[in-house]
């Protein structure tokens, strides 16, 4: 199809405001939250109802046209990476909470709606959306969808995939189908809402959602730990949830984490080898029981202090210090690559010092952030970007920690998502039956495989790049060739 | 496996629609061709798509055209030069979280990338060596309305600020406007930052609706641009109230704390001169010595946010000038827009041998008027005042100098004053310092948001520390056939402290 | 050994899982009425790859069984030449307490799961009622099967974090992990539970488990009516406490809102009270013990002819309890109704009257549910009833792709043919 039929299209069908075609216009959509991917979309769409998203999407199907959804464009997975030639359907204009529905704790939105709204429209009837992934003040519950987001509550509280109950889908042959029970429990037939969170946005665009609200605690306490390594950190989480407490959130930060948001955020956390953030809510009596057997457990463990939050402010303090880890690396390193991966919590210790080894042979400082209790790491591998070879080493030192926390039987990731940043990996953690039986699903929704094209799958095309920062390929520094 | 094969990957069988393949419109910007960058503009080569580019450029102009259609053709590459370039290292310390993108007005309002500060940042970068400064580029910074909302937003500490300072001083000087939106920038620069030219203006903005010249203008077909503009401005004009001149020295009430300079605002000494008298008795009760001297100029604040570099480098250098040497503890501000752009002459006026250092001691001293009460700690006695306010934050004062804390607790020491917190208290109400005149169409969708979330509270006024807003708020409300007494903190504040009534304070 | 079917003898099953462990099937094995050919029991993973591949090849219809406890659920099979019964693959093969992770073949009777697991003070969150009769894990995962406890811990699409699983065509794949968290690649564990064998034979599963709670107390309050029962549902609900479970039974004269809360013992009195104090605004409440707690026994025993799932907005108890008594009564039949108010999940069972009547206030349920946004589906009954109240109901949007995602894993509809939703 010719570029200006194109346009006209989808100018027939969202009006000239809806359609973005201007370059410079479209490289601010070149990349989502992960810089290290770009390539220039050819158009970009805003519909604002789910009616032209269908349309949009039927006349991408209709002219074999590829197309990739984007929400609020924070994923660091790449997953809403535009593809070459195709339409990046950006979905921040479907912003609408369609309806709250206290009495059977539901509230349908649709996907540009901004996760922290949620919870806001429902404060005050006293109940919150759960999921809580730290962007949640920006990203899109759509995104969430598509990524089957987590946070640092989901330990207790589940996922995006736990609390989404319903969803309209646009197909990528344009039909739109309801799935899920939606307002009811149960739907029969297969789980297809299941296997569609998560799916980052390859078998379809969301464009309503059901989402099951829940009832604010009645009690929330907080406390922060201290301990001299990573490993005294670590054995106090076991005891904790060894004791038969699932607590909201149990949160670790090493040294070097600590110093740089001290720097950033001053919270005033101690100086120490590790600190814990350990949160239980529930009912209060059932609360302030586990939570003297949590301050007993970290002492057992030789914390060095315990700080309880007093208040609101203060448990704000210490999440907001939580929060703002990633941001902070950019004061004690130029650059830093994150991973995303989970081991099982019993192999956190070896995992840990294989880690911190790994570092060491490679001369470079890594920082662990990361969610203890389900045993999800954030290994930030820092570097400078302008130092020769140091952009290719962290990526290699990278590459090894997902090797590692594979080894002892964890996986390459836990709320980030695979997209376009990890698929090379994906044959380290499947077979090819594994990949391949995971395509028949893709082919049910998506036979033209028009629908976020080359994302989660390594294809021959695209193996053997690598993740990490954003460089020139040869063929685009002689001019030849923007992306590859 | 072959089952996977009846699904072919559309790429692999080439691009399925054709004369748009990327790799025929590539075009890499070198930085010293400028003709290979004229190629980099638009989709394609004009060889590939001579026609329908240029027939979707023009229908594209609709695309973020909310209030401008303004388009002149210019063009520069690359799009910044050497002088104060917006900095690579204050680019690069963006991670591109998007977490400002929920705080950005105009993001809240056309939910578009390159409308949010993350996008705006992310052109910047370009604009340092990959694409040239034209219309898009310039339309999407010009949309901005530099509320810094995005800098409080930031977990990585990103200095919004001075990246669009430094990228509006380079579009004003080398970006070609077209005659039209030239001629009124000019003219708005050529009267708010003059009290007297100001106070010349706002009686004929009057006549001019009065007399339908605004009706007659467009159906001659002329100025099709202005009266748009001038409308907005026209509404945003409150009745001229007689004039309260702050004397030059107004002794301390009791002991002298503080020997305080007072700088007088441009909009506040022609259109709210009660808040500067009010200001200056508070200060007094407080137990200050208030000096204000009795010519002193623009701060600049309008110019350096439009990047008219060279005009506020003037502006301020005489403000200085006016300033030194009367030995002051502090200079006092009670315009939120002023009050951080003066706090900024350090940096602003870095490069200017003679001057550098002097701003930064003038920056020094300077504190909004609330920020410095509460600094002090409060003696005059309050006497109550039982009424539901809420509180605006200008974007001036919560996000571009962090004072959020202080004008509120100023409020709740009043007894009897409950304070209530306006949702979406972040968002920018539009005013902006020039943005309302120049971006109407927006500004007039944030004005509505915001008054419709004031209204909403339920107090009875509402208060706020800038003019702008103030001018901005009352007209969204009168609009949406309301109206709800304002005030400024200082007046408030005044009023319990000299014993008022609530009632008179209300009738204002 | 002469009996051939589709040029398959017993012999050629004996090949692959061993002598013992293939025969031909018996009365007993038939479902809905349908008789199979053979009866084979794999031992491990590779032995059912064997047996699909060769099924595959010979294009027989396989019904995949785990305890048979809920062989009734679907419709009547299109065909079926081969049960595969999962009970030999029965280990545990992997509990590492620590990180409350379980991984099991999925032959594992539940009950001995919960035994093993219960040594480690953890559980499994699952708790349906055909976990007492013998049943399987993988069946409970085919099945979707839940029951109280649903209310706190979710149902097995929330707690199964990874698969293993052998396609159609013998193909052996796994889908998620044995991490809790983990979003790499598609969610298959999800789409096989409660696909009831038709996308392939789930071999291994993977759970995240539970503490087990200290002590539990159940309070229950007695309803006057169906206006209270809805009323007080909602009342607990929206309160802070934190049940595992709000039941329903309303049968005969026993008609109870129950509330299971488990815990920590300081913890369980404080809420019990709480609950108590909620409960009494609707009516008597006292406490039940425990084994007079949960409801006299799952939808479809005793007298039951017909066992129907009520799946509706929870907020609809009421308008749920007075449709089924309304239709019940003008049509003659006797209702028996247990639930999970908590969640809107009704079960009802029918006896008495004709079998047309009972079809009747079957249909007309159907009917009212589905214009409400839920669904009734026939968990039990005769294959001559289920020839006139098809088993799932109309699935409205997604029948489209739901037979396309079944032609894509199983191309050639050996699996269940026919049981499923839409005559898959």
């Amino acid at each position: 199809m010719q570029r200006d039929l194109l346009i006209r299209g989808m100018q027939d069908i969202l009006g000239p405001e809806g359609v973005i075609s201007e370059r410079e216009q479209l490289r601010s959509y070149e990349c989502d939250g992960l810089m290290n991917y770009r390539v220039i979309p050819e158009l970009v769409v805003l519909p604002e109802t789910a009616e032209q998203v269908q349309s949009v999407v039927k006349l991408c199907y209709d002219e074999g046209i590829p197309f990739v959804a984007r929400g609020s464009g924070t994923g660091l997975s790449g997953g809403a990476l535009p593809v070459e030639s195709g339409v990046l359907i950006v979905l921040s204009r479907l912003r609408r909470i369609l309806e709250v529905d206290i009495p059977n704790q539901r509230v349908v939105v649709e996907p540009g709606v901004i996760n922290i709204w949620v919870s806001q429209e429902v404060a005050e009837e006293g109940y919150y959306y759960a999921p809580d992934p730290a962007s949640q003040i920006v990203s899109s519950i759509g995104g969430n969808l598509a990524e089957n987001s987590g946070g640092v509550h989901c330990l207790k509280y589940g996922f995006t995939t736990n609390h989404v109950m319903g969803a309209e889908i646009v197909l990528p042959d344009g039909t739109m189908v309801n799935v899920g029970g939606g307002k009811a429990a149960d739907a029969p037939g297969y789980e297809l809402l299941g296997a569609f969170v998560g799916s980052e946005g390859t078998l379809g665009i969301a464009t309503k959602i059901t989402l099951r609200i829940v009832r604010k605690p009645e009690a929330v306490r907080t406390l922060l730990a201290a301990f001299k390594d990573t490993e005294e950190a670590g054995g106090a989480v076991s005891g904790i949830i060894g004791g038969g407490i699932v607590p909201a959130a149990i949160e670790m930060m090493d040294s070097l984490c600590i110093e740089a948001v001290e720097t950033a955020v001053h919270p005033g956390f101690p100086r120490a080898g590790a600190i814990l953030i350990v949160e239980l809510d529930g009912p209060a009596a059932e609360v302030e029981y586990q939570f003297q057997h949590t301050i007993k457990v970290c002492e057992e463990n030789d914390a060095s202090e315990v700080r309880i939050a007093e208040d609101d402010e203060e448990r704000a303090l210490f999440w907001k210090g939580r929060k703002a880890a990633f941001a902070a690396m950019g004061r004690i390193a130029n650059d830093y690559y994150v991973q995303d991966s989970v081991v099982p919590r019993t192999e956190l210790g070896a995992v840990l010092k294989r880690i911190s080894e790994l570092g060491a042979e490679y001369g470079m400082r890594v920082a662990n952030v990361f969610h203890a209790g389900d045993g999800n790491l954030h290994p930030l591998v820092l570097y400078d970007n302008d130092v020769e070879g140091e952009a290719e080493k962290a990526e290699a030192l990278a590459g090894d920690i997902v090797f590692t926390c594979l080894e002892h039987g964890g996986s390459l990731t836990g709320e980030h998502g695979i997209g376009e940043d990890k698929k090379k990996y994906m044959p380290k953690m499947f077979t090819t039956e594994d990949l391949d039986t995971m395509q028949l699903l893709r082919c049910a929704f998506d036979p033209h495989q028009i629908c976020n094209p080359g994302k989660i799958f390594p294809t021959p095309r695209l193996c053997g790049e690598r993740p990490g920062p954003f460089r020139m390929h040869p063929v685009q520094q002689a001019g030849l060739a923007e992306n590859f | 496996m072959d089952r996977n094969n009846d699904s072919p990957d559309p790429r692999q069988d080439g691009n399925p629609y054709d004369a748009t393949d990327a790799t025929e419109r590539r075009g890499e910007a070198t930085p010293t061709n400028q003709d290979a960058a004229a190629q980099s503009i638009g989709a394609g080569s004009p060889e590939d798509l001579p026609d329908d580019t240029f027939a979707s450029r023009g229908a594209v102009k609709q695309t973020v055209g909310i209030g401008r259609k303004t388009e002149s053709g210019s063009f520069v590459f690359p799009a910044f030069d050497d002088h104060h370039p917006p900095e690579k290292d204050l680019i690069d310390d963006c991670v591109h979280c998007g977490f400002c993108l929920p705080t950005c007005p105009t993001y809240v309002l056309f939910g578009e990338e390159m409308d949010s500060p993350r996008g705006r940042i992310y052109l910047m970068n370009k604009g340092l060596n990959e694409e040239p400064m034209n219309d898009q580029m310039v339309r999407h910074w010009d949309l901005c309305l530099g509320c810094m909302a995005c800098v409080t937003a930031c977990p990585s500490g990103v200095q919004y600020d001075k990246l669009i300072e430094a990228t509006r001083g380079q579009v004003e000087r080398r970006y070609e406007r077209t005659p039209q939106d030239k001629a009124f920038r000019e003219m708005i620069f050529q009267i708010f930052p003059y009290p007297n030219r100001l106070r010349l203006m706002a009686a004929p903005l009057k006549l001019y609706q009065r007399f339908g010249i605004g009706d007659a203008l467009h159906k001659a077909g002329v100025m099709k641009l202005l009266p748009k503009r001038m409308r907005a401005m026209e509404a945003l004009m409150p009745m001229l109230t007689e004039q309260q001149e702050v004397p030059e020295v107004t002794p301390a009430v009791g002991e002298r704390r503080r020997r305080v300079g007072f700088i007088k605002g441009c909009v506040q000494r022609v259109f709210f001169s009660d808040v500067n008298a009010a200001t200056v008795r508070v200060l007094a009760a407080e137990g200050c010595e208030v000096v204000a001297p009795k010519l002193q100029g623009c701060c600049g604040a309008l110019s350096v946010h439009a990047g008219r570099e060279q005009e506020f480098e003037g502006f301020a250098r005489q403000l200085i000038d006016t300033f030194e040497g009367l030995e002051l503890d502090n200079i006092i501000i009670n315009a939120a827009g002023c009050g951080s752009t003066l706090k900024e002459y350090g940096y602003l006026l870095r490069d200017d041998p003679e001057y550098a250092q002097r701003a930064s001691a003038f920056a020094e001293k300077v504190m909004d008027v609330t920020e410095f009460i509460q600094h002090l700690g409060p003696v005059a006695e309050r006497s109550p005042l039982p009424v539901a306010a809420a509180y605006h934050d200008a974007c001036h004062l919560a996000h571009a100098q962090g004072v959020r804390r202080q004008p509120r607790q100023t409020l709740k020491q009043i007894p009897g004053m409950e304070v209530r917190e306006i949702k979406e208290a972040e968002i920018c109400c539009g005013s902006a310092g020039i943005y309302n005149m120049v971006e109407p169409e927006p500004a007039t969708e944030l004005g509505d948001r915001k008054a419709k979330n004031v209204l909403n509270t339920g107090a009875r006024m509402i208060v706020t520390s800038n003019p702008g807003c103030m001018l901005q708020i009352q007209a969204s409300l009168k609009r949406m056939g309301h109206s709800m007494p304002m005030a400024h903190p200082m007046e408030v504040l005044d009023a319990s402290i000299r014993g008022a009534d609530v009632e008179t304070l209300l009738a204002k | 050994m002469a009996t051939r079917t589709k040029n398959v003898s017993v012999e050629d099953l004996q090949n692959i899982v061993g002598e013992g462990h293939a025969r031909e099937a018996g009365a007993g094995d038939a479902v809905d009425g349908v008789p199979p050919s053979f009866v084979v029991e794999p031992g491990s993973t590779e032995e059912i790859a064997g047996l699909m591949k060769l099924a595959n090849d010979r294009d027989l219809a396989v019904a995949p069984r785990g305890g048979g406890t809920t062989m009734s659920l679907g419709n009547p099979p299109r065909a079926l030449d081969l049960i595969l019964g999962t009970t030999r693959m029965n280990a545990v093969v992997e509990h590492v307490p620590g990180d409350q992770v379980v991984r099991v073949q999925s032959g594992i009777r539940f009950g001995d799961l919960q035994e093993r697991l219960a040594g480690s003070d953890q559980m499994l969150g699952v708790d349906p009622p055909e976990a007492g009769e013998g049943a399987t894990v993988g069946g409970i995962v085919a099945a979707n099967s839940s029951g109280p406890r649903r209310y706190r811990y979710g149902t097995v699409r929330d707690l199964i974090i990874g698969i293993t699983v052998v396609l159609a065509d013998g193909t052996v794949a796994k889908a998620g992990g044995k991490v809790v968290k983990n979003v790499a690649g598609y969610d298959l564990s999800k789409l096989f539970t409660g696909s009831l064998g038709t996308l392939g034979v789930i071999a291994e599963c993977n759970f995240r488990l539970h503490p087990r709670p200290e002590t539990a107390r159940t309070v229950a309050v007695e309803l006057p009516d169906t206006a209270s029962a809805g009323a007080a549902s909602q009342a607990i609900l929206h309160a802070q406490i934190v049940p595992s479970a709000v039941e329903l039974v309303w049968d005969g004269e026993t008609r109870l809102l129950t509330i299971l809360i488990e815990g920590i013992p300081s913890g369980v009195e404080a809420q019990a009270e709480a609950a108590s104090h909620i409960l009494g605004g609707f009516g008597e409440v006292r406490e039940l013990a425990d084994d007079e707690a949960m409801p006299s026994g799952p939808p479809g025993a005793g007298d039951d002819a017909v066992a129907v799932k009520i799946s509706a907005p929870p907020a609809e108890l009421t308008g749920v309890l007075d449709s089924t008594l309304g239709a019940s009564s003008r049509l003659g039949v006797t209702p028996r109704i247990t639930g999970h108010a908590g969640t809107g999940v009704t079960y009802v069972g029918l006896s008495g009257g004709e079998e047309e009547a009972r079809a009747g206030v079957v249909e007309e349920l159907r009917e009212i549910w589905l214009r409400r946004g839920g669904s009734v589906v026939v968990r039990q009954a005769s294959p001559a009833f289920k020839e006139r109240v098809e088993a799932w109901g109309p699935i409205g949007t997604r029948l489209d792709l739901t037979r396309r995602v079944k032609d894509k894993f199983d191309p050639r509809g050996i699996l269940n043919p026919g049981r499923f939703v839409g005559g898959i």
